[in-house]
């Protein structure tokens, strides 16, 4: 089975925002959307939602699974015990996220999920910008009983589940000693959450990330190699390499994942190579 | 009534006496298998011996039209050559374009086969007066492109000509037919008629055959016309097939040092989007043709060759060679001598390997070394040196050398692999891996699903064989109607579309759903000529080192593909084609073949392939 997988946490009752911040606009789709497509990227496997019963959600990318969290209102273990439940058969390691967090980068999750896939840890927690971030951390799947069995009793912070397996706490200088999330995002905002309007409205009026593109093939006509651009999606990037996504030209993220979706969301560092779709021949 | 568009009957030439049958081609065979790549598979079946030497007298080889030639439909000028391959020892079916297509059609037949062998070099020739052999000593060693100036010269007007090179008469496994500069390239089919001693075969048209509807005929011609001009064919007007290099190197998909690797640090330099400007010399087409795909490129001395994604990845990148001019000379070397370029390619890569690996002595021959591997073509052309080992293709050689060779030989079947990397396509690994010609781009089209966006490339499962089983069925209807797979994406619903051609065409009605049917009999019908003549499961599969060897990507994936995952999406393909886990068809399967016994076909005898039970 795909060694990772991520879970979102989108239950949370955004008292604070006032009003549900998975639907909060990002970029053309929503925050849920673009945190469900960075774990999707950063883990190459399935992701699970976690919703409130009954909670109406924003669209999702394809093949996202929701799951709904039993119970209203018991925090976070919860939504990680739910989260983990769902994929204890798909995947061995999971990256849990709030929605919130609008920086999210994959090369921090990647970072993270690598000190429980290969380091051996049960959980990997990231301490970054002065807390700890179960809700930006790599978990066992198999913590998924014991997160239940803390529920059942009442013992509703993470912190529990930490006492009862092998945590690898990740400081900042853990963390940047990966180079690549170093070189991608050295201020560690990956972990900058939004409560309030104000947090999202700030976010939202940053400039976009800062990506190269580049046109090959007949689309290079004039525009030949590689140029730096600021876009936070796909139709973002194809805008400003003046190219229209569509039947005839899709684009190719970091040489690797082919899309057409324009909404996917793009992080610092990536690369977009746009391509006529009538490669081969 | 024949159809229109058909004579109904094929020719059927005897090389070791300079006779001919004429072969009845009833309205259900041509229904059944349209012409091209289709009709020559029901041809092999019918004329071909069981497991005969594909380099034997008794063996016969086609020239195959198709109903479309000769219509103002655009591409449609195209002609299938089939035969058993001496590559493979399995069918064969290999297209080439051009003016060859409308006359060897206009000279009265669907097709012109030749079996038997003659006592010395010939050329054969047909027309309306029937057929007749050239004794031609004089063009031994002639490339096929001087031949087909001789005899153009010699014969005079309307006369067309494929022709073999120096490489078809000594044999080289992958020796090609060419016309005109167009290749009918894999599987060795220039050798199959240098066997029978055949340096050329000349046709010259002397009838006609009209459409049954020509109205509908023309206007859907002049529609397809201005489709051909849209953004679907950009790239093949533009750039040509050369644009798939740097795409591919972008996205770790070019094939690089016999598969060691998927990027090539030097695919700038063989970029089209560079090249074109340095070296690009002209544009032309085929007859009947509006894309205009071939690109005329010029090397350093001023030699000028037709360059293709295929030819320069083949003698570029999987060989470690970086050099632009020495790769367009090593391609001109290649139609000089008539041999295929991904197989030359693909055979030197793995002796370099060898050597590299000291299991061949040939210390000169080195990835990267432009002059060894343009020394290793001459020899293989040659049958000479290192040729004696090579000229037989990868498979034979590394049955010869051992040494664990085999694991890196990159064939299927024999047929060695074209430039695209199946770990990082997982759709095209098992097209390749299933394709009854063997490692082949063109019969299978699952790249496109690969790199379309709809699918992960790097997560091989049920959506990539249903994309491998849609793209090869698509490619069996076009090289069967015969119309160029560059013109594939100006159509919206293509076997809708495909059969409103074919009906206007031929008087059929024509449906999708029928051409759906005809794609799946097809396609089969070419795994059973193979079941026929040898194959086992064992031959849909992949080089060792594609399912142990994984690639990283910059992406921080990896791009790999496990014998679990292959062996996964062959059983879904089986599953889906109505095959048992075997790879081999059932009764009713088999059946709708029409490969009845006792069959008119001059004096042969068919053995029924093993059944499942």
């Amino acid at each position: 089975m795909p060694k990772s997988a991520g879970v979102v946490l989108a239950g949370g009752r955004s008292s604070r925002m006032g009003s549900p911040k998975a639907a909060l606009e990002w970029h053309g789709s929503t925050l849920l959307w673009r945190t469900v497509s960075i774990l999707s990227r950063a883990t190459g496997g399935p992701v699970v939602v976690v919703r409130a019963a009954g909670q109406e959600l924003p669209p999702l990318p394809p093949g996202t699974a929701v799951v709904d969290d039993p119970r209203e209102a018991r925090g976070p273990v919860q939504g990680i015990a739910a989260g983990l439940a769902a994929l204890a058969d798909q995947a061995d390691v999971a990256f849990v996220s709030s929605t919130d967090l609008p920086f999210l980068h994959p090369a921090f999750v990647r970072r993270v999920l690598r000190a429980v896939e290969s380091d051996g840890a049960d959980v990997g927690l990231p301490v970054a910008r002065g807390f700890r971030q179960p809700l930006a951390a790599g978990y066992r799947t198999a913590l998924s009983p014991a997160a239940e069995r803390l529920v059942a009793e009442g013992r509703l912070k993470p912190a529990f589940l930490f006492e009862q397996c092998e945590v690898a706490m990740l400081d900042e200088d853990a963390l940047r000693s990966d180079p690549v999330l170093a070189a991608l995002d050295p201020d560690l905002e990956s972990v900058v959450n939004v409560n309030e309007r104000a947090d999202y409205e700030s976010a939202r009026a940053r400039p976009s990330p800062e990506v190269m593109v580049q046109r090959l093939g007949v689309l290079a006509d004039g525009h030949r190699g590689p140029r730096a651009v600021r876009a936070a999606t796909v139709a973002e990037a194809a805008q400003a390499a003046e190219v229209t996504l569509g039947r005839h030209v899709v684009a190719a993220l970091n040489g690797d994942q082919i899309t057409r979706d324009g909404q996917a969301p793009l992080a610092a560092g990536d690369t977009v190579l746009f391509l006529s779709a009538d490669a081969g021949g | 009534m024949t159809a229109g568009g058909y004579f109904g009957q094929a020719l059927v030439a005897d090389a070791s006496t300079g006779s001919a049958d004429i072969l009845p081609l009833p309205d259900s065979v041509l229904r059944a298998y349209l012409g091209g790549a289709g009709l020559g598979a029901w041809l092999m079946h019918t004329l071909a011996p069981p497991r005969a030497d594909p380099l034997g007298p008794e063996a016969p080889l086609a020239f195959v039209f198709s109903p479309l030639v000769g219509t103002p439909l655009t591409t449609s000028a195209k002609f299938a050559v089939v035969a058993k391959s001496p590559l493979t020892g399995m069918l064969t079916d290999a297209l080439a374009s051009s003016q060859f297509a409308i006359a060897g059609k206009y000279a009265g037949y669907d097709a012109i086969a030749v079996r038997g062998a003659c006592s010395e070099l010939s050329v054969l020739l047909v027309d309306g007066t029937g057929v007749r052999l050239m004794p031609a000593p004089e063009l031994a060693g002639l490339t096929a492109a001087e031949t087909d100036r001789r005899l153009r010269d010699r014969l005079g007007r309307g006369w067309r000509i494929a022709a073999i090179g120096p490489a078809g008469e000594r044999g080289v496994r992958y020796a090609t037919i060419s016309h005109d500069g167009r290749h009918a390239g894999r599987g060795g089919l220039g050798a199959v008629l240098g066997a029978k001693r055949l340096k050329a075969v000349a046709v010259h048209a002397a009838t006609r055959v009209a459409p049954a509807h020509p109205d509908a005929v023309l206007a859907a011609a002049r529609d397809l016309r201005a489709r051909s001009f849209g953004p679907a064919t950009a790239k093949y007007r533009e750039l040509g097939t050369l644009a798939n290099l740097l795409t591919f190197n972008a996205i770790a998909t070019l094939p690089t040092r016999n598969f060691q690797a998927a990027t090539f640090d030097e695919a700038p330099q063989l970029a089209a989007e560079e090249l074109a400007d340095m070296r690009r010399v002209a544009r032309s087409g085929c007859a009947s043709c509006t894309i205009g795909c071939e690109h005329i490129y010029a090397a350093r001395g001023g030699k000028k060759m037709r360059v293709e994604y295929e030819n320069v990845f083949a003698l570029g990148p999987m060989c470690g060679v970086g050099d632009p001019d020495a790769v367009l000379a090593a391609s001109a070397r290649c139609d000089e001598l008539g041999i295929d370029t991904i197989s030359a390619g693909g055979t030197i890569a793995w002796a370099m390997e060898c050597a590299d690996r000291g299991l061949i002595d040939a210390p000169w021959l080195r990835f990267g070394d432009a002059d060894a591997m343009l020394r290793a073509l001459d020899e293989i052309g040659a049958r000479e040196g290192i040729g004696k080992l090579l000229a037989d293709g990868s498979r034979r050689a590394a049955e010869q050398v051992g040494g664990g060779s085999a694991a890196f030989a990159p064939h299927v079947k024999g047929l060695e692999m074209p430039g695209y990397e199946p770990r990082s396509l997982h759709a095209m690994a098992l097209g390749l891996a299933v394709n009854a010609r063997g490692a082949d781009h063109n019969r299978s089209g699952a790249y496109e699903a690969d790199l379309s966006g709809d699918l992960d490339r790097l997560d091989g499962g049920a959506a990539h064989v249903a994309a491998a089983i849609e793209t090869e069925d698509r490619a069996a209807v076009m090289d069967s109607m015969i119309l160029c797979k560059f013109l594939r994406g100006v159509f919206d619903d293509p076997l809708t579309e495909w059969a409103g051609l074919l009906s206007a065409v031929t008087g059929w009605d024509c449906s999708a759903a029928e051409l759906q049917r005809t794609a799946r009999r097809i396609v089969l019908a070419k795994r059973v000529f193979n079941i026929r003549e040898g194959w086992q499961p064992a031959d849909d599969w992949l080089p060792e080192r594609l399912l142990s060897e994984p690639l990283p990507l910059a992406s921080g994936r990896v791009a790999a593909l496990t014998p679990e995952r292959l062996r996964a999406m062959i059983d879904g393909y089986y599953a889906a084609r109505g095959l048992d886990l075997q790879g081999r068809p059932g009764e009713a399967e088999y059946a709708d073949l029409q490969l009845a016994d006792g069959q008119a076909a001059p004096g042969q005898a068919r053995e029924r392939p093993p059944l499942c039970s």
